[in-house]
């Protein structure tokens, strides 16, 4: 059986163009899904309450729901580059959420995000002594 | 002289054999590369003292092909060397894939992959050679393209225009390639010579890959290719290209023997190790004089056969030079303490051994596997072979 | 394509071609350089090290590096990592046999080559001088292990099975990394691991300080004894300078 070849002298252009176009579209996609400011899509899942009130919190919920990783960066970028070691830190959150399990991961595997945090800093159990993240 | 160009027809047995064989490669290699992600390259050969080695000696040895293809291509872009004509799409297409290839076989030895294709798109440092070349490889695969439009639609003066282009900007990113190596601090990489002889050691093995896919396609396809084409490619531009790698070869280890503060490390690399008989055995007499000498010898150097195995053994030659650019600087220690010795350490302080795992041979593989597929395929959906190739009157 | 078309199209080429080759270089105008008004301003970091107290069976420095950072330990000499290292150097003249012990660490170069050819910086000089990687951007490509003269970086080429010290972040594979001067406890107003514990379990080998105040104990040492640094014509500007080598 014999295909019809797209590739015929005169399409050489036309195929040159759809590969582009192929190559371009997943970039210019990215692109643009990284320009337009993101909407909460937040699953709604059961995530167990902080131990304060969530007024104690750095930011009101709506807002950290969708923007704790923007916060988190900016928070590396203060500490690592510049030194700026502050009031908020990430021992400060585990003091009120202190169960990774309940909090993080929940929401996360509802949402299907990879959580890269773990493999390097360190979550404490409930009631340890460890401090640190 | 019009020449025509057409598909392969690529419904034989043999072609469909071997793109099975590198489908299979490919996936096998991509399943590697994958499994050392997850799992840590510590799987890979390579160590603490030896960060570099396979995947980064191939990269350099595809990039390095590249060249000679263009060059090659350009001949007829730039200069209408009408002789030249019936390889101009096949080496540009050629140049195109294995600069992919080079890229392929980085991309596949960096330590997180998540992040590879991510940050260094988003925070540059101009300051790293690492950082502007992949901008430059990836202007190369661009101007190949835009190249092998202009060959496609026979445009006479963009093809001379793109053609240019190409050849210059193939010398720049060699000249960065190489200057990955040549502007680093360590006694064996650090050389200004060294990056103009990655261009020479880039010409000499591109123009003999050029000599051998083509000798091979034409075989296979059964289409003629003129003798005087192949002895063209020969004589005239292998055997130059493989003279003036010999004397960079030549002048960068006798300055670096000479030299008192270099010499220690210079007379290692020379016969210090099992990279000495590479540099002897396989680069300077198989891979430089030996086909020289069949090159410039008349009875051998008109005989297609003969130019065949010549630029096999120049291929060869210029693979393990790409290995010894890489891997001596590293098996050999830097001198902390001028006249002293480190005899205890909790690591390897003196010269080490680098040998290759399983693992990482499978990763080279899937990347030649890839390009080999890209490459028939190729062949088969464009008109990037003629029909015939004969000598210009 | 006659004079006119080939200008138009040609044009339109090298527009194209230069804003998708110069898109990258936008991300450069970001000043990725630390800022020059932050905390680590008016301090440079250095270390002078007493080979002479140096005791020979002491791992002291070496210990307590490997327990407050997490530094990976797999028995094994390809994968191993030591941010600070125990080394015996002999002379090779035999008429003049000299033996001591010298501690190798990074040497947080003011001119760092590590630095220099990070390509995602990921790798750079902190305003105070601390050469750190921010390993949330390290991509893994070694380069900076190849830059470094000195051989004083590393590679996580597997998992770090421990985990001594959960108040500080270990490192997953797949990143590169050196000694830090602990610039966590540097940035708290402490000192280094491998300094509190020469001076606390062995002889008080090692001085921590900052080399801008002239007051500070390295740069009293650095003015009244000979110290040397290692090949300092390699140009890199080390900030361990040694007492004794």
């Amino acid at each position: 059986m014999k295909l019809s070849n797209p590739l015929r002298t005169g399409n050489t252009g036309r195929v040159v163009a759809l590969c582009g176009l192929i190559i371009l579209l997943p970039i210019g996609y990215s692109a643009v899904r990284a320009l337009i400011p993101q909407r909460s899509e937040v699953p709604q899942v059961f995530l167990e309450k902080p131990l304060a009130a969530f007024q104690d919190c750095v930011e009101e919920t709506s807002y950290m729901r969708v923007h704790h990783m923007d916060l988190l960066k900016q928070l590396r970028e203060d500490v690592i580059r510049d030194g700026i070691r502050g009031e908020v830190t990430l021992e400060q959150c585990a003091r009120c959420h202190t169960s990774r399990e309940r909090f993080c991961d929940r929401c996360h595997q509802a949402a299907n995000v990879i959580l890269d945090c773990f493999g390097c800093h360190y979550y404490p159990e409930p009631g340890s002594e460890a401090q640190g993240l | 002289m019009a020449v025509e160009f057409a598909r392969l027809e690529g419904r034989s047995k043999p072609y469909y054999t071997a793109m099975v064989v590198l489908a299979g490669l490919g996936l096998v290699g991509t399943f590697a590369t994958y499994y050392m992600h997850v799992h840590g390259l510590y799987l890979s050969g390579m160590t603490n003292r030896v960060p570099w080695g396979l995947q980064i000696s191939m990269a350099i040895f595809y990039i390095g092909l590249s060249a000679g293809s263009l060059v090659v291509s350009g001949l007829y872009g730039i200069f209408g060397q009408m002789q030249y004509k019936p390889f101009a799409r096949i080496a540009a297409y050629l140049a195109m894939l294995f600069l992919i290839a080079g890229l392929l076989s980085i991309f596949t030895d960096q330590g997180r992959l998540d992040r590879v294709l991510v940050e260094p798109f988003t925070h540059f440092n101009l300051r790293s050679m690492f950082s502007i070349n992949p901008s430059l490889y990836s202007g190369h695969v661009m101007i190949c393209v835009i190249y092998l439009w202009a060959l496609f639609r026979e445009k006479g003066t963009l093809t001379k225009i793109a053609s240019l282009t190409v050849v210059l900007w193939a010398i720049g990113t060699h000249t960065g390639t190489g200057a990955i190596f040549a502007f680093v601090p360590r006694e064996l990489y650090n050389s200004p010579l060294l990056p103009p002889s990655f261009v020479a050691a880039a010409l000499s093995s591109g123009a003999a890959l050029m000599i051998l896919v083509n000798v091979a396609l034409f075989r296979a396809a059964k289409r003629p290719l003129a003798d005087e084409l192949v002895v063209w490619l020969g004589r005239r531009l292998l055997a130059i290209f493989l003279l003036v790698t010999l004397y960079m070869m030549l002048i960068e280890n006798l300055h670096r023997s000479y030299l008192v503060g270099t010499r220690e490390a210079g007379l290692f690399f020379l016969f210090g190790g099992f990279h000495s008989l590479l540099f002897w055995v396989g680069l300077i007499t198989l891979g430089c004089i030996i086909p020289a000498v069949l090159l410039f010898m008349r009875r051998t150097g008109t005989s297609v056969n003969w130019i065949v195995f010549a630029s096999v053994l120049v291929v060869v030659g210029v693979l393990f030079e790409r290995f010894l650019i890489v891997v001596p600087g590293l098996i050999h220690p830097p001198e902390l303490f001028p006249g002293m010795e480190i005899t205890s350490s909790p690591i390897w302080e003196g010269v080490v051994r680098y040998s290759v795992s399983f693992p990482e041979i499978t990763q080279a593989l899937g990347v030649a596997g890839v390009i080999g597929f890209a490459f028939l395929a190729g062949l088969k959906f464009m008109p990037l072979m003629p029909t015939e190739a004969r000598a210009v009157a | 394509m006659d004079r006119r078309e080939f200008l138009k199209k040609g044009s339109v080429a090298l527009a194209g071609t230069s804003g998708a080759l110069g898109l990258p270089l936008l991300t450069s105008c970001r000043s990725q350089e630390a800022h020059a008004d932050g905390p680590l301003a008016g301090r440079k970091w250095g270390m002078v090290i007493d080979l002479n107290k140096c005791r020979e069976d002491c791992t002291a420095c070496v210990d307590a590096c490997r327990n407050e950072n997490n530094v990976a330990y797999h028995e094994d000499q390809r994968w191993d990592i030591h941010w600070i290292r125990k080394v015996t150097i002999e002379s090779k003249d035999t008429s003049n046999p000299i033996e001591k012990s010298v501690l190798l660490l990074c040497n947080h170069c003011e001119n760092p080559p590590c630095a220099q050819v990070c390509p995602v910086q990921a790798t750079y000089k902190r305003e105070d001088g601390i050469v750190v990687v921010d390993h949330h951007r390290c991509i893994g490509c070694r380069y900076c292990m190849i830059a470094c003269p000195y051989n004083a970086r590393f590679f996580n080429y597997r998992e770090n099975p421990d985990w001594p010290n959960k108040e500080f972040p270990k490192r997953s594979h797949g990143v590169a990394e050196s000694c830090t001067f602990c610039a966590h406890l540097v940035d708290r107003g402490e000192q280094p691991a491998c300094v509190a514990a020469c001076a606390s379990a062995g002889e008080g080998a090692m001085a921590f300080g900052n080399l801008d105040d002239p007051n500070s104990e390295v740069s009293r040492l650095i003015a009244d004894r000979p110290v040397k640094r290692i090949r300092e014509d390699w140009g890199t500007e080390p900030k361990v300078y040694y007492i004794g080598l």
